[in-house]
């Protein structure tokens, strides 16, 4: 879907390079916004190990593919929701992360869901506060 | 613009610096430059002076590569200061992990910390 002037929609190969496709969307969208460079970090990072959950742990060896999508919302909110089609959240000992993402992401929104529609895959729904920017 | 440079300017110790953003997509060249500075036999500094933002694929291998310089008594530290970015140190001050990273306020101060 095209862009427009108070969202995004990308659907990207679950692939490391992506990741910062996705952030500099992001910081796009927000610019106009009003809020502080230093929130547009927070909401970089969080957004960034949600998609680096989609990449490193959906799909294992096979390819695939994760969606993105960001909309401004009424009342100076941010819903970023991040969703795979791969394998679901399971443990894996092999893991190429810290174990950090889900926490940091938690830190930082003012609400985290994780969902499994469907029975497959992963949908990761992050809601930020703007601080009333948007309103 | 994001780069990881290594610089060998310093007499006994390989200054790694890490400019711009940096998360998953960078951090297997990260963790490949850190291998070969831990290698070369010097003592190894991590510079973050202009480095805006990591994610915790790239704290993972900062903190793998200290733990590997410990492991073989190889002097390491990290130049964590004002400049560093906002995106770096709300990391780890959300994940507790500074302290694990052996940082040093200023680039001069990594590089004395690191020879020992």
């Amino acid at each position: 879907m095209a862009p427009h002037s108070h969202g995004f929609e990308l659907e990207l190969a679950a692939e490391a390079d992506n990741v910062p496709l996705v952030r500099h969307a992001l910081r796009g969208l927000l610019e106009a916004s009003g809020i502080s460079d230093e929130r547009t970090a927070d909401i970089a990072l969080a957004v960034t190990e949600a998609c680096a959950n989609a990449v490193l742990h959906a799909y294992r060896d096979r390819a695939g593919y994760f969606e993105v999508a960001a909309e401004l919302a009424p009342g100076g909110r941010l819903v970023v929701i991040v969703r795979d089609h791969g394998s679901g959240m399971a443990p894996r000992v092999d893991s190429p992360g810290l174990g950090v993402g889900l926490p940091v992401m938690a830190a930082i929104a003012e609400a985290l869901e994780i969902d499994t529609p469907d029975g497959s895959g992963t949908l990761v729904k992050m809601t930020f506060d703007l601080g009333g920017a948007c309103a | 613009m994001n780069t990881i440079e290594v610089e060998r300017t310093e007499p006994g110790v390989e200054v790694v610096v890490v400019t711009g953003e940096h998360d998953l997509s960078t951090a297997p060249e990260l963790e490949r430059q850190l291998k070969a500075a831990l290698d070369s036999g010097a003592a190894v500094a991590v510079d973050l002076m202009r480095t805006t933002f990591i994610d915790s694929s790239v704290l993972r291998v900062l903190i793998c590569a200290r733990e590997e310089a410990d492991e073989r008594s190889i002097g390491f530290r990290v130049a964590l200061g004002d400049s560093t970015g906002h995106g770096v140190r709300r990391l780890l001050e959300l994940t507790d992990t500074e302290r694990r990273l052996a940082t040093a306020p200023t680039r001069a101060a990594a590089i004395a910390g690191a020879r020992g």
